[in-house]
């Protein structure tokens, strides 16, 4: 089961939770399994069917450019964060 | 890998840049410099209005012009997918952007793109704009973020809803979208509290200041190959713009990077290579499209300007217990400030338990913003900064020793969800603890010039990301360098030294160049401070791959197997292959004089995408001499220190922190937008938007702290950006040093610094 | 917008004079060029000739005479005005502006007498020229003749020289004995900027050297051309030559002052610099009239 962090906009869905856990093998199955028993949690995350480009998804600490066709390991941490500029 | 763990023979060295000379005495070809046959001027229509519908367009007596080629307007453009791709590292939706070239049903901007004229000389063209007739319905513009997020503020896009992890909002807005950090319990922790401080500041948007302005010069061949020269970080940034915004297929066009004169982040967005791609489709000649100064001014890209509040709350054995902060950044007309990442940065250099951080992207009639060298972190930094400084004075503590007391550590849990990995918090504090400026005597006086020092922390986070770098062996034993990375620091140097190194060669063995997107592999923009670190991943791969082809080839001719080979890279050998079957030594000229013989070329190729990467602690140290009569603000002296992990190359590293340094005093104390109420700029020129001269700041001393970030073969982190984060932090604190009173908005002007003691 | 215009560098007066008037509006003189050109460039003024007036020797000479004082060509570049040994003695507060108008590049080719035709409220040489009581020597059809530069503007932008008319030189009279003169700016930067306020003072001491005998002062940038503090100035005269004084003098001098509030400065800030730097012009013609000079 993968570890996903919920961000504290999202508690609302998640009963107060700051973290809960999803199964898939890609952080986009983690996403359609969280959708089922916390519904809207995917929704929030997605513009149609691809992550907000406003966000990324960090797995294990690496930025996941493959986003949500990240492969995901049964003890990967998941996060997503505003997108983030340099210049 | 090949890894040095003996003193490094170039790594580390003081070699002049490879571009120097040619920079020096006049000859680089920059973007205003390219000249082809038969070439065309471009000139763009602007709108004089910040807020307002276009009723209509009608180029007929421009195009009737003796000496005009073609007029260019939003008609000419394909649409736009109403999608977002990361493009040069910050986010770009094409609809946007397309309405950003040429202005769709209104105008968002004082200065914003309308359309554009091709004429056989720049004055004709200059003319020709006069005659495209324009009708305007007038509309209310809003430049202040705060009233952009009011409930009944003019707005600018009537589709906006926010957009937030809470859903989207049911009624319109300019608020774009909006985000949230929470960590622990900011109410217990404020309960904890002796000693809270709330601040609330505002800083005005500054432009990144560049010598050299926006210019493209496009040109089509007759097999429909679309070829674009220009300055840019991101030469295959630029390709995928014009690639979305005429609906071209990326084969097909071509993007030549020209010499860059400076862009800190504002050349990864494109403004004038469409238009110039446009007008030469429809004329059938190149055309150059040139930005004036006050085109750069009004519709290149500047940082936001912000509003933001921070409240910390801390014990009286000086331990932060909680900090709340709202970022309220400008995103200019379209959304995209970057106020994640100054979300990012603020307070990343202390352990605070509880925290819950709101940040929103708002939108104004002025100019999309673009990156602005570690854009967000400086503006938000200047007020966490502040606040801090503030809780030490209160509770009576040393502003060094208090922020160690709260310093950031590995391993530590960060507000936005990640924590620090190999950081340099506590060591670039405790350089400033132990800096012969911090412990200089200063005499504060008591007379017309009062005297304070101050100190702010800055971090950066850095980036990775795509770089290729192919390394081609000549017959006389040198190595052509062909990087996809736009040289914009004098990176092609400091990456030549570090296949140097790796080969094992001296740097003069090694002639480095930049390609364009033809002739280079995939490369992201060079920005967030990633170039000398991640192109350098690249350029050591090249290597490494090129001394295994050549332990092949030293095996052809010495007819053993290549595991009978071996090489040196290190030591007075350096360059040196021994075959173990005969006892036989080659050098590499040597082997590289038989490349025909052994198999023809010989090349090293690194395409890389570095996910993983160090961020940069830098601190700054200030002391102002402040004359109370006229508000004047003047630096004694100034000192930078960072982390950089492993200087490459310590002149360039140095000429970065004094650059960002510069940079970030003129954000501090002379640079801003000012604004007429109907959102006119109102200096747009390098008269009244005030760059600091050379006689403005003093000479800049620095110290440079190697911690190195494991992963990269050297230890290098990126450089760049941090400089600028820490000065308007540090000198607000100075001032306050100085008179007593604290700075809430950037720049502190004398006007503001007489209004802040009440004199006017 | 034209863009095309003509060039003539006549060799005399009689010539330049000839061109201009017949050139009608679109005939410009041509010094340096460091406002006109700019301008042309940007479509603030037109052209359709430029006569240039650096061939012309009147126009280049620098003649310092004890008996007659200092006879300054239209053409002469700030950079050798600053850097004149005799400006440098006589005529102190001329080097201050001179000495700080736009850069140091600049510097080498604007020139004085451009300055003073350009006739910006915030031109750097006006005050000093002022305060140093100098005329501008005119060349026109109908001859020539000479004007207190007091008058000489009349508007921002605007001087008081008709069509075919044309500066020749500025003429400063000799320094009287025990006088001395200053002129400071306010600007937020060291160099290549713009007077927010600035304020020039000529102080004549009596014998003890420690009261007023007579004194002028001129301020930048404070009004719709470079504006003659009249009332402060003569309340100076008979007062002692202290801070107490020039505080006062720094006041009426603010009443005089009819400022705007533009990008540059604000109005409160700007009305507040013209006592700071009053007082501070004052200070330094002091200094001067009591013997310190720019060469030490």
């Amino acid at each position: 089961m993968a570890n996903v962090s919920v961000p504290s906009l999202m508690r609302d869905l998640t009963g107060g939770e700051a973290s809960v856990d999803g199964s898939g093998a890609t952080v986009a199955e983690v996403l359609h399994d969280l959708e089922a028993r916390y519904p809207g949690f995917a929704q929030r995350l997605l513009v149609g069917d691809d992550l907000d480009p406003a966000l990324v998804v960090v797995v294990d600490d690496r930025p996941a450019p493959l986003g949500l066709s990240t492969r995901v390991r049964v003890d990967s941490r998941i996060r997503f964060l505003p997108a983030v500029g340099g210049g | 890998m090949i890894t040095k763990t003996a003193e490094h023979t170039v790594i580390g060295t003081r070699p002049p840049r490879a571009d120097a000379f040619e920079k020096v005495v006049g000859k680089a070809v920059f973007g205003p410099d390219v000249n082809l046959p038969r070439m065309a001027y471009g000139r763009i229509l602007r709108s004089p209005h910040a807020h307002a519908r276009i009723v209509r367009i009608d180029p007929t007596r421009a195009e009737a012009l003796d000496g005009v080629y073609a007029v260019a307007t939003a008609a000419d453009l394909p649409e736009a997918a109403d999608r977002t791709e990361r493009v040069g590292e910050g986010n770009v939706n094409y609809k946007y952007m397309r309405d950003n070239t040429f202005a769709g049903d209104k105008v968002l901007y004082h200065g914003h793109p309308i359309a554009a004229v091709a004429a056989r000389t720049l004055q004709i063209a200059e003319q020709a704009l006069e005659l495209i007739d324009v009708e305007y319905e007038l509309l209310d513009p809003v430049l202040d973020v705060r009233q952009a997020m009011a409930a009944d503020a003019p707005l600018l896009h009537e589709g906006m809803h926010t957009r937030s992890l809470a859903g989207t909002a049911d009624t319109p807005s300019n608020v774009a979208s909006q985000f949230q950090f929470l960590q622990g319990d900011p109410e217990q922790g404020f309960a904890q509290a002796d000693v809270v401080v709330e601040r609330a500041f505002e800083t005005a948007m500054v432009h990144q200041g560049y010598i050299e302005p926006h210019a493209a010069t496009a040109a089509w061949d007759a097999d429909g190959t679309l070829t674009v020269y220009t300055t840019t970080q991101g030469a295959f940034d630029i390709r995928s713009q014009v690639h979305e915004l005429l609906g071209y297929p990326l084969s097909k066009i071509i993007v030549v990077p020209t010499e860059v004169g400076g862009a800190f982040g504002g050349k990864n967005v494109g403004y004038v290579e469409v238009p110039a791609a446009v007008l030469a489709r429809k004329s059938g000649r190149p055309v150059r499209v040139v930005m004036t100064r006050e085109e750069v001014f009004l519709a290149s890209g500047p940082s936001s300007g912000t509003w933001m509040r921070v409240k910390m709350g801390a014990t009286r054995e000086g331990r932060i217990t909680a900090a709340e902060v709202e970022l309220c950044y400008e995103a200019g007309a379209y959304p995209g400030s970057p106020v994640g990442a100054g979300a990012n940065c603020i307070l990343a250099g202390y352990d605070i338990p509880n925290a819950r951080l709101d940040g929103y992207d708002v939108v104004v009639n002025k100019p999309r913003v673009g990156a602005y060298r570690a854009p967000g972190a400086t503006q938000s930094t200047f007020a966490g900064e502040a606040v801090i400084d503030e809780l030490a004075e209160k509770l009576g503590l040393d502003p060094v020793e208090f922020r160690l007391r709260n310093i950031a550590t590995n391993g530590m849990p960060r507000l936005n969800g990640g924590f620090h990995e190999h950081i340099a918090a506590r060591e670039v504090m405790e350089a400033v603890r132990d800096h012969p400026h911090y412990n200089a005597p200063l005499e504060r006086g008591t007379g017309i010039l009062r005297r304070g020092r101050g100190v702010g922390l800055a971090y950066w986070g850095n980036w990775g990301a795509r770089s290729s770098v192919t390394l081609e062996v000549n017959a006389d034993g040198t190595v052509s360098m062909l990087m996809g990375s736009v040289d914009i620091t004098g990176t092609r140097t400091s990456i030549a030294m570090q296949a140097a190194e790796t080969l094992g060669l001296s740097l003069a063995h090694i002639n480095p160049a930049m390609g364009n997107t033809q002739t280079s592999g995939y490369s992201d923009a060079s920005g967030g401070s990633r170039t000398t670190m991640a192109t350098g991943v690249a350029a050591v791969k090249a290597a490494e791959e090129v001394i295994a082809k050549m332990h092949e080839r030293a095996a052809a001719i010495w007819v053993c197997e290549p595991e009978q080979v071996a090489y040196t890279n290190i030591g007075p050998d350096a360059g040196t292959f021994t075959c173990s079957r005969n006892d036989e030594t080659m050098t590499f000229a040597e082997v590289a004089a038989k490349l025909g013989g052994t198999g023809g070329a010989l090349r090293g190729q690194g395409d890389v995408n570095v996910r993983r990467w160090g961020g940069a602690f830098g601190a700054n140290i200030a002391d102002v001499e402040v004359d109370i009569e006229t508000g004047s603000v003047r630096l004694l002296r100034f000192t930078a220190v960072q982390n950089v992990g492993k200087a490459i190359r310590p002149g360039q590293v140095e000429g970065q922190l004094r650059g960002g340094a510069t940079q970030g005093i003129g954000w501090g104390l002379y640079e801003g937008y000012a604004y007429d109420g109907q959102g006119h700029m109102l200096n747009a020129n390098f008269l009244d938007y005030k760059l600091p001269t050379a006689l403005d700041v003093p000479a800049i001393e620095t110290e440079i702290l190697e911690i190195p970030w494991p992963e990269h073969p050297f230890g290098v982190r990126g450089v760049g950006e941090t400089p600028i984060v820490g000065p308007p932090a540090a000198i607000a604190n100075a001032v306050y040093d100085a008179i007593g009173v604290r700075q809430g908005f950037l720049p502190m002007t004398p006007a503001r610094i007489l209004e802040s003691m009440g004199i006017i | 917008m034209n863009f095309s215009y003509g060039y003539r560098a006549p060799d005399t007066i009689a010539e330049a004079v000839r061109l201009l008037q017949e050139g009608g509006s679109g005939a410009r003189p041509l010094a340096g060029g460091t406002d006109l050109l700019v301008q042309l460039r940007h479509g603030i003024r037109q052209a359709d000739l430029l006569v240039d007036l650096k061939r012309i020797p009147e126009l280049s000479a620098v003649r310092y005479d004890p008996a007659d004082g200092l006879t300054l060509g239209a053409a002469v570049p700030c950079a050798d005005v600053a850097d004149h040994p005799d400006i440098r003695a006589h005529y102190p507060a001329l080097v201050d502006g001179a000495g700080i108008i736009g850069g140091s590049a600049i510097r080498q080719r604007a020139t004085v007498g451009g300055n003073l035709c350009n006739a910006s409220p915030s031109g750097d040489a006006i005050p000093p020229l002022i305060v140093l009581g100098a005329e501008a020597e005119i060349a026109g059809p109908n001859g020539s003749c000479r004007v207190p530069v007091s008058s000489f503007c009349v508007g921002p932008g605007l001087h008081l020289l008709d069509q075919g008319e044309m500066l020749v030189a500025l003429h400063l009279p000799i320094p009287s004995p025990r006088s001395g003169s200053c002129y400071l700016r306010f600007t937020p930067r060291g160099e290549m900027d713009i007077a927010v306020v600035g304020a020039a003072a000529w102080l004549q001491l009596d014998e003890s050297l420690s009261y007023i005998e007579d004194a002028r002062i001129a301020l930048s940038a404070v009004a719709p051309v470079p504006l003659v503090a009249e009332t402060a100035a003569t309340w100076l005269i008979g007062r002692p030559a202290d801070s107490e004084s020039f505080a006062q003098a720094g006041r009426l001098a603010q009443e005089t002052a009819r400022p705007i509030g533009d990008v540059r400065g604000t109005l409160p800030q700007r009305l507040h610099l013209v006592g700071v730097m009053t007082r501070r012009a004052l200070q330094g013609a002091l200094r001067r009239a009591k013997g310190e000079t720019i060469d030490g």
